[in-house]
């Protein structure tokens, strides 16, 4: 035997007994009362706990690989093999889904296009995904409710531009998102009325066309009013949206829709003005017409791109588990457990 | 109303039947063709029951609290039902099982049956089979827990001599772990049709209110209770208290979650 061979096997005893405590069963005992404490933990605390998963997870991961490698019964185990296997792609996924994920809002105008802003965003640190390239419009919407303003199913038709350029139609709405470049647009349960203004500065340039979004209908019914900021200006409205009775009938099924005859008061400074569609006011530095009341849509989008492999490793999880039990039992009936006495009962 | 009496009937034949499998326990009488009679009768009772209300109201069982444990009740007897007629050997397990379905029906008979307003979510393939896997689930957990509490009552003097024609501890014990491993699977697809449909539905496949809380909970301590007894020399006895605490944690994930919390999950959008 060589001096040099001697501590290299040395060694080797030495990892390999690190791998066999790494990979002991005991301490994935230990790992799943951890994880769920853990989960528990996150759940009732109501600061960020992410380390309550992470620290659980992680270990689960090392013990499960520890395992795999040294452990000989999944050499002779095909099936818990692949389960196992599958359980640490689960692992690993569900690591790089919350690294790159996106998660946000917006609110759409009716027959206005989504530019790529979000109102709020949270997403993993390594997210880099195409969302200045996704674009598409809202082209109005129904909701029907059920008697006691229940809210019924949504339908949204929705225009997009598709990977080649082309125009799309889809209609989207509760369990139907839109689907553009990974991203998954859900109509959400907010919307409301959105007064439509053109404001024409006095220099002569062109006019720009926007709208408020007044709080969600019919979630907030009596609060149908805004502070909001002309564009360039910098001069701070007021705007309150009035109309006669309840728009959705409780009494009834019914569906959302626009007033049939309202009006929209205006308030700057210490000015006021009731306006219909098609009057205008000026302004110091321009001239703001109030064009109409449209709808607005509040949407979800959510980027998982993990989502098709986690679906994928669960199933062959579920699958392999299966076929596990299914070798394991399949030699001794389920009705194999003698009676004493025929039909005995005690 | 029909579907009233059909339950009230329905829950007549449980009740007589559990008295029977009880009292055939205590007085060591055979009373079993009788008790499986009287539990087809009851199951096609609330057979009936259920299918009156799903035509009148144009949906399932799925919404209000009446509906969830007059389905469960139906789901838990049937699965019963099945391992009572399939398994003669393990039959005075009823007197374990029959007290935890009177308390759910007693509570299910205390509950209003007025109806509930169906989400817009709720309209899909998806939630068939999510609520389909977890009643197998339940199903399986509850025959698991009737041998168990076999197991654990034969510990007793009084259990031991009335439970002492049942097989052995051991056989049981391996009939509990079958039906847990059943249980296992089907939570696991649960969890996966539950997943899709949260998707589609929230636009987020996991999102931890509070059901998907428990739901995971309860998957991780069946995990557990299956891999102490796959790894490590469990006595019965220690197993039927792994069994028990799946089927408690379980059982208060489907029906006392559900009715402290408002998330999505309820239907309460
Ligand atoms: C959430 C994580 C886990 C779940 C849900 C899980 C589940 C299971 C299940 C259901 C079995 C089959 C038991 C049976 O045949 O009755 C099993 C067996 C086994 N698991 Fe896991 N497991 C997990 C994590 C791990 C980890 C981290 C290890 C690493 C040490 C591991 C190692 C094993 C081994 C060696 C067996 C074979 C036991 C035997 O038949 O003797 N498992 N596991």
């Amino acid at each position: 035997m060589s001096a040099a061979s001697t501590p290299s096997r040395a060694l080797r005893g030495r990892l390999w007994r690190l791998l066999s405590r790494l990979a002991s069963l005991k301490l994935t005992l230990a790992i799943l009362v951890l994880l769920a404490v853990g989960v528990v933990a996150a759940y009732l605390s109501d600061t960020r706990t992410v380390w309550a998963l992470v620290l659980p997870l992680t270990l689960c991961a090392i013990n499960l690989m520890a395992a795999i490698a040294s452990n000989g019964i999944f050499r002779r185990q095909l099936p818990l093999l692949v389960f196992h296997l599958c359980l640490l792609a689960l692992i690993v996924l569900v690591a790089l889904g919350r690294m790159t994920y996106l998660k946000g809002q917006l609110e759409l105008t009716d027959g206005t296009w989504f530019e790529g802003q979000l109102s709020a965003v949270e997403a993993g640190p390594w997210h880099f995904g195409r969302l200045d390239q996704v674009r598409f419009a809202s082209d109005g919407f129904r909701i029907d409710y059920d008697p006691g303003m229940r809210r019924g199913p949504t339908r949204n038709a929705v225009r997009f531009l598709d990977a080649s350029g082309a125009v799309g139609q889809a209609v989207i709405g509760d369990q139907t998102p839109l689907t553009l470049c990974g991203y998954r647009f859900y109509t959400s349960h907010n919307k409301g009325f959105a007064p439509t203004f053109a404001w024409t500065p006095a220099g002569g340039a062109g006019s720009v066309t926007g709208s408020v979004h007044l709080p969600a209908y019919p979630l907030h019914e009596y609060r149908q009013a805004r502070n909001w900021r002309l564009p360039e200006s910098g001069i701070e409205a007021w705007t309150m949206l009035q109309f006669d009775g309840a728009l959705i009938d409780p009494e009834r099924a019914d569906e959302f829709k626009l007033p049939a005859e309202h009006v929209l008061v205006l308030r700057v400074g210490d000015r006021r003005w009731t306006l219909q569609p098609g009057q205008y006011v000026v302004l110091p530095g321009g001239r703001l017409t109030y064009q109409g009341l449209r709808a607005w849509m509040g949407y979800t989008v959510f980027y998982d791109w993990t989502i098709p492999w986690l679906l994928a490793a669960a199933v062959s999880a579920t699958v392999a588990l299966g076929w596990h039990f299914w070798r394991k039992f399949a030699s001794q009936p389920w009705d194999g457990v003698e009676v004493p006495d025929g039909d005995g009962n005690a | 109303m029909l579907e009233a009496q059909q339950l009230w009937a329905a829950v007549l034949a449980y009740v007589l039947a559990g008295s029977g499998a009880i009292f055939g326990v205590v007085l060591r009488r055979n009373w079993q063709r009788l008790i499986l009679g009287l539990m087809v009768l009851g199951l096609a009772c609330h057979t009936a029951s259920i299918v009156v209300r799903w035509d009148r109201l144009g949906h399932g069982p799925f919404i209000t609290m009446f509906e969830i444990l007059s389905s469960n009740v139906w789901s838990l007897m049937l699965a019963f039902t099945i391992a009572y007629w399939r398994l003669p050997a393990i039959r005075p397990s009823a007197a374990v099982v029959m007290p935890i379905l009177f308390l759910m029906m007693g509570w299910l008979l205390m509950t209003s049956p007025k109806a509930g307003h169906f989400p817009p979510t709720y309209h899909t393939t998806w939630l068939f089979i999510h609520i389909g896997f977890g009643k197998v689930f339940l199903g399986a957990v509850l025959v698991a827990v009737g041998l168990s509490g076999v197991v654990l009552m034969r510990a007793t003097v009084w259990g031991r001599d009335r439970f002492q024609r049942l097989p052995a501890d051991g056989r049981l014990d391996e009939l509990a772990y079958r039906c847990m491993a059943l249980g296992f699977i089907f939570e696991t697809l649960m969890l996966i049709a539950g997943a899709i449909w949260a998707q589609d539905a929230w636009g987020r496949y996991w999102a931890w209110d509070p059901l998907e809380t428990w739901a995971f909970v309860t998957w991780l301590t069946l995990a557990f209770a299956l891999h102490a007894r796959a790894t490590s020399r469990l006595s019965p006895q220690a197993a039927s208290w792994l069994v028990v605490a799946v089927f408690v944690i379980a059982f208060l994930t489907f029906f006392g979650v559900p009715f402290v919390s408002t998330s999505p999950h309820k239907g309460a959008v």
